[in-house]
């Protein structure tokens, strides 16, 4: 029945994949391409959808690793505002000019602003040795706010227009996807999912809480540390692939744990794949549906996502993780 | 009845623990767990018992003195080494966990990387959850959830279950019910039990009783020796009277009390 379940997704994954390439303001029918179509299929729909999906998965896996590390059903990347650290720290190095690592700058940027917002978070929500929920999640507001407001004030200083483009992406743009950016994502993604994969057993039995986990043999401390790194890293490649983008890490993870269960094993792939194919058909929505104008990918996940984020609370225990 | 063995399984020997540093908790305890051994841990709340159990289960750290594990020093033992010894359940268990009963009792099996002989049904089977399998743990009983749990660390395989005050919050149906299926473990498949609990008359169905206060020992042996009225005076301060019947010959009243 899992088997069946794991295949269905992954046909979803393929046709919404499929889709995105061929529709749009014009439709291209794989086949006979001419030299625009090519042009408009390989320079600007097939990177772009390529980095949709990518954000996606980092976004979808993250959020099933935070909400099983912090035992919360409300924590994402976004939520605890690693995002907006994420975020600020590339953006300061784009402002700056800092180009000490060439092209993978921004993505280093990024992680660093991951890790040290998230740690910021993560030690604000301590109390008595413990993560409380509570206070996490209002650390992770405060801070989602701070970095926001300082991401706006650099945004409203800076004249270059050059410049308040390289800052627009930050805020979900999609449309500015090119190759440029995909094999570092790529290989930041890769990096992130794999590594939280390998520690998917050591994340089940961090979900019973530490003591258990204790006696099971793990090192609660040592495993939420490797885990959060794996967070650091999607997060890093799903900003600087293409800005903050809300909903998907938050949703994903309740979707998948209704059809697959709650093992980690199953949940974080699945969440992953899940969380590509939702930004993917966000991203097709937001340029088909008023053309010419398209819209911001996260306003279309967040007006797919909450619909059905509502309908999940009305279900018995859905809040739980 | 398994006897109890002469072989020792776990030693604490002149263990000292504080929280923080001015707070000594536990002074000096000494005492051996032997193969086969059916201890409950008695004291009034706050004597020390959790603290007992979690550095027992190497989740604490002894500030001096050592704790050995079939002889073998605790603190240099592998996680996953000492997760196929010795398996500890805390008091909490959380009720929101959203695993299935067949996969939390799976994960008994992450200390291996070639599984043990037992599987997941066979667990299930010994401690009658066999039919609740694709249940959600949120959807038990408080009793059922503990039994599931019970079945994780028999899958676990360790020799040694250290039990966090497993009875608190269970109707006395569910209490009987969890002693009786652990005294049916012990007797089985010789697995030596240490539980903590602070029902003064359900100690008296333990084989030895470890009596604790301030983070001491105050008497052990079998409990009908150990609870005398001057020692539980001194546990838990309360009067006791010492009445003889039952099962057990003797019955812990405090009736008068009120």
């Amino acid at each position: 029945m899992s088997q069946l379940k794991i295949l269905i997704l992954f046909f979803i994954v393929l046709f919404v994949f499929f889709c995105s390439l061929v529709l749009g303001p014009k439709i291209i029918m794989p086949g006979a391409l001419d030299d625009v179509e090519r042009e408009i299929l390989f320079s600007i729909r097939l990177p772009r959808v390529l980095v949709a999906f990518l954000m996606g998965t980092a976004l979808g896996a993250s959020g099933a690793v935070l909400q099983g590390i912090l035992r919360n059903p409300l924590a994402d990347p976004y939520v605890l505002g690693i995002s907006s650290g994420a975020s600020l720290a590339a953006a300061l190095g784009i402002i700056s000019g800092m180009i000490f690592l060439g092209s993978v700058t921004t993505p280093v940027l990024a992680f660093i602003g991951a890790i040290a917002t998230g740690g910021i978070v993560g030690v604000m929500g301590i109390k008595r040795g413990g993560f409380w929920p509570e206070r996490l999640l209002l650390a992770g507001v405060g801070m989602s706010f701070l970095c926001s407001a300082l991401l706006m004030l650099i945004m409203s200083l800076s004249t270059d227009e050059g410049m308040r483009r390289a800052t627009l992406w930050i805020f979900g743009d999609l449309s500015m996807s090119d190759w440029q950016r995909i094999p570092y994502g790529s290989a930041l993604v890769l990096i992130g999912v794999v590594l939280s994969l390998s520690r998917a057993k050591a994340l089940n039995a961090l979900i019973l809480g530490d003591e258990l986990a204790h006696s099971l043999g793990f090192a609660p401390q040592r495993e939420r540390f490797i885990l959060f790194i794996s967070v650091g890293l999607m997060t890093a490649a799903s900003v600087s692939l293409g800005g903050m983008i809300g909903f998907i890490g938050l949703l994903m993870p309740h979707i998948m744990r209704f059809f697959f269960g709650a093992d980690n094993r199953i949940l974080i792939p699945a969440s992953a794949l899940g969380g590509g194919a939702l930004l993917c058909t966000a991203d097709l929505v937001s340029r088909t549906v008023l053309p010419p104008m398209e819209l911001p990918a996260g306003v279309v996940t967040a007006i797919i996502g909450a619909p059905y984020f509502l309908y999940l609370l009305r279900r018995k225990d859905a809040l739980s993780i | 009845m398994p006897s109890v063995s002469n072989l020792h399984i776990l030693d604490f020997n002149g263990v000292c623990f504080s929280y923080g540093k001015n707070r000594p908790f536990i002074r000096n305890l000494a005492f051996s767990i032997r193969e086969g051994d059916f201890i409950g841990l008695l004291g009034a709340n706050g004597s020390g018992k959790s603290t007992i159990l979690k550095l027992a289960s190497g989740i604490l750290k002894p500030s001096s003195g050592s704790i050995t594990l079939w002889g073998r020093d605790l603190s240099r033992e592998n996680g996953r080494d000492r997760a196929k010894l010795i398996s500890y359940l805390p008091q909490t268990l959380d009720i929101g966990v959203p695993f299935t009963v067949r996969e939390l009792v799976s994960m008994g099996l992450y200390p291996y990387d070639i599984p043990p002989a037992m599987d997941v049904d066979e667990a299930l089977d010994v401690v009658g959850l066999l039919e609740k399998a694709e249940a959600r743990l949120m959807d038990l009983s408080g009793g059922e959830r503990r039994r599931t749990f019970i079945a994780m660390t028999l899958l676990q395989g360790a020799g040694l279950l250290l039990l966090d005050e497993p009875l608190a919050n269970l109707d006395i149906r569910y209490q009987i019910e969890l002693v009786k299926l652990l005294r049916n473990l012990r007797a089985v498949r010789n697995i030596s039990v240490v539980m903590a609990l602070h029902d003064i008359n359900m100690a008296l169905q333990f084989e030895n009783v470890m009596l604790i206060k301030d983070g001491g020992i105050i008497g052990v042996g079998k409990p009908e020796e150990v609870l005398t009225r001057d020692r539980v005076k001194e546990a838990f301060d309360v009067d006791v009277d010492i009445k003889k019947n039952g099962v057990k010959g003797m019955y812990i009243s405090y009736e008068h009390n009120f």
